[in-house]
């Protein structure tokens, strides 16, 4: 057993930090407090250095394909707030194709994702509950397949050249690649002001050479997908309440009440440490979902497991965090804000605590 | 035993709900609806506000004496609830807080131009109380207070003092008395916002509440704007508090969003064969929700009911807050798991729901469990008066 780290993984996670602080300061993020968030220089300046490789094979132009690796760059994202939206380029897409996709597929799209070129996906479905069995549909004719039906959250669409679908077909669940303008785009507005859009397919025709996966095999890519994604977004969870419990531990170690610092106070020294060791157990259990990811196609029971945590700790971190800050955690001039409407939007999308729970408990009091 | 609304209460609600519905016309709904309004001060607003003073409905805890209508703690309960659910940012704090103290304690000239127009809904008071480094220690405020021949003259900053942008005074706590104990220095002053002295800046939150930082530069009042004694101002602070914290947690608000939120999941069709209220973990959320309003509304019946006999025991009116603060945070939180990713779309967005009601309310939630007297004081409080266990220090 070693539960280090490697010295080219705390490397990433500190030139990451270096230039993610400088991109990140206060005054850079209120800028896209109301615009759209979405930081173009900053996402050329991470492919410049190699970090849009993370998590991809070597003869891609990737720095191999330990997901521990991708986890990094995602906590680092969360910790910075970083006015990027990744999961569904780097995650969904780069890793879905990595793991599924054919030599050719693999060749043209992580290398061009590498270099920066923007993909994303439209996996869940308003008030579909199983995105494992999606209402969109896909007609097969020929070599063509005809796709109807209605995706959202979908990240930085309007940016993409290709968006990843998932659709159920008479050969069952398929994941394909459409071209962004064969798709109705509508923006979203949602609590974190994240760029998330609405895609509606109306009988959109397109080869069957879309299709990223081996026959057959659709059902197994997307369960990966949800899984990964699940995994990468709970470390971005992780990044999000480390930087506000080291928030708390910051201003509660100054902030004087009673004549005293209010950390000397027990409920609160209290109520800080149980963030802690919230956030001990996120990290652990995202480590080992990731490591067993490494190696496995489907760790469902992992996947859920860390998202599980990561919506508690979302939750349960936001709120310490916001009282034991008194006024000043609630005041936009202050840094903490921001992370509040990032923890709820990372403790909702793609599950949130309860229904992985039950999804959880099906799983492991049936047979397996 | 008897743990229900009589006959009265029910008439009263009824009675309240109409009455609700009819002032609350679609204009005044759109200008609510706008963040500068969310909590008041708009023309409609206004409007409505002067059409309640002249229907009586203003000053329900307020002696008779002066004007008002001597509800009892339970009506006046039903009355916060009714109001509440309506969404309407009516003004408690100036109409049941200050306005009762100014129209026992305030001069000639307070009782006959503040809380006379009080009562017609013509006024709204911002509340100076927190600064800078006075927060959950109130009692070290340092807003400074010196007697002149002609008045009084104050010098200071406040923090959060809401409503401000339109109010039209401020309940100003001040120090008018540097060498006494802390709470035996301080005095209240109604400070009005026209004064060249005074002077705010909009502090913005994360609930998109406004609030300001306020600044008094050398304002200076005469005699008749102080209320109460000098130096017993902390009482004035104090007294009404229970009450206060009694409003804060009432069970409507969240139990109306918990019925929305239901109706909702019972119309949400899932697949061909299913509801949103089907799935377990979905009915585990409501039936956890639920048995916690419940609970609150419990609570908060039997206090209006302790209060009726005037016999409020602290530590029941910080369970109350404790528990009611607390709760909200994990309503919203389950509410929000039962409408998933779609709970988190605003207002102005496509597919929104409920009018993004979940959306904000889990943003405003954190105010309630430090402000109002923060709860770790709260529970210090309950274990000394309701476990009878030693201080903490
Ligand atoms: C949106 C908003 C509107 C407001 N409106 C008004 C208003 O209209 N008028 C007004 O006067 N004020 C208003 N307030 C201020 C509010 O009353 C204060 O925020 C509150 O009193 C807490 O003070 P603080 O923010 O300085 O936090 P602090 O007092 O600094 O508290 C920070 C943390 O320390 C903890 N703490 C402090 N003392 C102790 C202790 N002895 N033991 C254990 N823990 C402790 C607290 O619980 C909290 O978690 C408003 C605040 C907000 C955010």
């Amino acid at each position: 057993m070693d539960f280090s780290e490697q010295s080219h993984q705390t490397e990433i996670r500190d030139s990451l930090n270096k230039i993610l602080s400088e991109h990140c300061s206060q005054e850079l993020l209120k800028e896209y407090d109301a615009n759209f968030k979405h930081d173009e220089s900053l996402l050329s300046l991470l492919s410049a250095n190699g970090f849009l490789g993370l998590g991809l094979n070597e003869k891609y132009g990737g720095s191999g394909e330990d997901l521990y690796d991708l986890g990094i760059l995602f906590e680092r994202l969360g910790y910075h707030a970083a006015p990027l939206s990744l999961s569904g380029c780097l995650v969904d897409v780069a890793q879905t194709i990595q793991k599924f996709g054919n030599e050719e597929s693999c060749k043209e799209i992580l290398s061009s994702i590498i270099a920066g070129e923007i993909y994303t996906s439209a996996i869940l479905e308003p008030f579909n509950q199983d995105p494992e069995n999606p209402m969109t549909t896909a007609k097969i004719e020929n070599d063509q397949l005809i796709i109807s039906g209605t995706k959202y959250l979908s990240e930085i669409s309007s940016m993409a050249k290709s968006i990843l679908i998932s659709a159920n077909s008479s050969e069952g669940v398929l994941l394909v690649l459409v071209e962004s303008d064969k798709v109705k785009l509508t923006e979203l507005s949602s609590t974190a002001n994240s760029p998330l859009f609405k895609v509606e397919l109306d009988s959109v025709r397109i080869s069957r050479r879309s299709i990223i996966h081996e026959q057959g095999r659709g059902l197994e890519a997307l369960r990966y997908l949800i899984q990964i994604n699940m995994v990468m977004r709970s470390y971005i969870a992780l990044g999000i309440t480390e930087k506000m419990t080291s928030l708390v531990a910051g201003y509660t170690s100054e902030r004087e009440q009673f004549g005293r610092v209010i950390g000397t106070f027990q409920a609160v020294s209290h109520r800080a440490a149980d963030c802690f060791i919230e956030l001990e157990c996120l990290r652990l259990v995202n480590q080992q979902a990731s490591i067993n990811l490494n190696t496995s196609l489907d760790c469902e029971n992992d996947a859920l497991i860390s998202k599980i945590w990561a919506g508690n700790a979302c939750h349960k971190i936001s709120y310490s965090a916001q009282h034991l800050h008194g006024g000043m955690g609630v005041d936009k001039d202050y840094v903490l804000w921001r992370y509040c409407l990032l923890a709820k939007e990372c403790e909702l999308i793609n599950g949130s605590a309860s229904q992985n729970i039950d999804r959880l408990g099906i799983n492991i009091t049936t047979n397996q | 035993m008897l743990i229900q609304l009589s006959q009265k209460q029910l008439k009263l609600q009824n009675e309240l709900q109409e009455y609700f519905e009819s002032l609350i016309t679609p204009t005044l709904k759109a200008e609510l609806s706008q963040p500068e309004y969310f909590e008041g001060g708009g023309p409609e607003f206004k409007k409505a506000m002067k059409t309640m003073g002249s229907d009586g409905w203003i000053g329900l805890s307020w002696k008779k004496e002066f004007g008002g209508k001597e509800l009892s703690p339970i009506e006046q309960y039903i009355f916060v609830e009714t109001v509440m659910r309506t969404g309407f940012p009516f003004p408690f704090l100036t109409t049941e807080s200050v306005g009762p103290m100014i129209a026992e304690h305030g001069s000639e000239w307070a009782k006959e131009e503040i809380a006379t127009k009080i009562l017609k809904g013509e006024l709204i008071f911002g509340i100076g109380y927190s600064e800078p480094n006075s927060g959950t220690d109130l009692a070290s405020l340092q807003t400074k207070v010196i007697k002149q021949t002609d008045g009084y003259l104050i010098n200071g900053q406040k923090m959060w003092t809401s409503l401000a942008n339109f109010s039209d005074y401020i309940w100003l706590a001040t120090r008018t008395d540097f060498e006494a104990k802390n709470h035996k220095g301080i005095s209240m002053f109604i400070v009005p916002t026209d004064d060249p002295g005074f002077s705010m800046s909009a502090i913005n939150t994360l609930g998109d509440v406004r609030t300001n930082a306020t600044f008094y530069d050398n304002i200076l009042v005469p005699e008749s704007h102080l209320v109460g004694e000098l130096n017993q101002g902390w009482s004035l602070i104090t007294s009404q508090l229970n009450l206060e914290r009694l409003a804060l947690v009432n069970h409507g608000p969240v139990e109306q969003l918990y019925k929305d939120v239901l109706k909702t999941a019972q119309s949400t069709k899932i697949d061909n064969n299913q509801y949103l209220s089907d799935l377990s973990w979905v009915k585990h959320n409501f039936a956890h929700v639920h048995s916690g309003i419940e609970a609150l509304k419990l609570i908060c019946w039997k206090q209006t009911w302790i209060m009726e006999s005037d016999q409020l025991n602290m530590a029941e009116a910080s369970v109350a807050k404790v528990y009611g603060s607390e709760f909200f945070i994990e309503a919203y939180r389950l509410l929000m798991e039962v409408m998933g990713e779609l709970s988190i779309l605003k207002n102005d967005s496509d597919l929104t729901i409920l009018n993004a009601r979940l959306e904000r309310m889990y943003r405003t939630a954190s105010i309630l469990t430090f402000g109002g007297g923060t709860n770790e004081v709260q529970r210090d409080i309950i274990a000394m008066a309701g476990l009878l266990m030693p201080r903490t220090r």
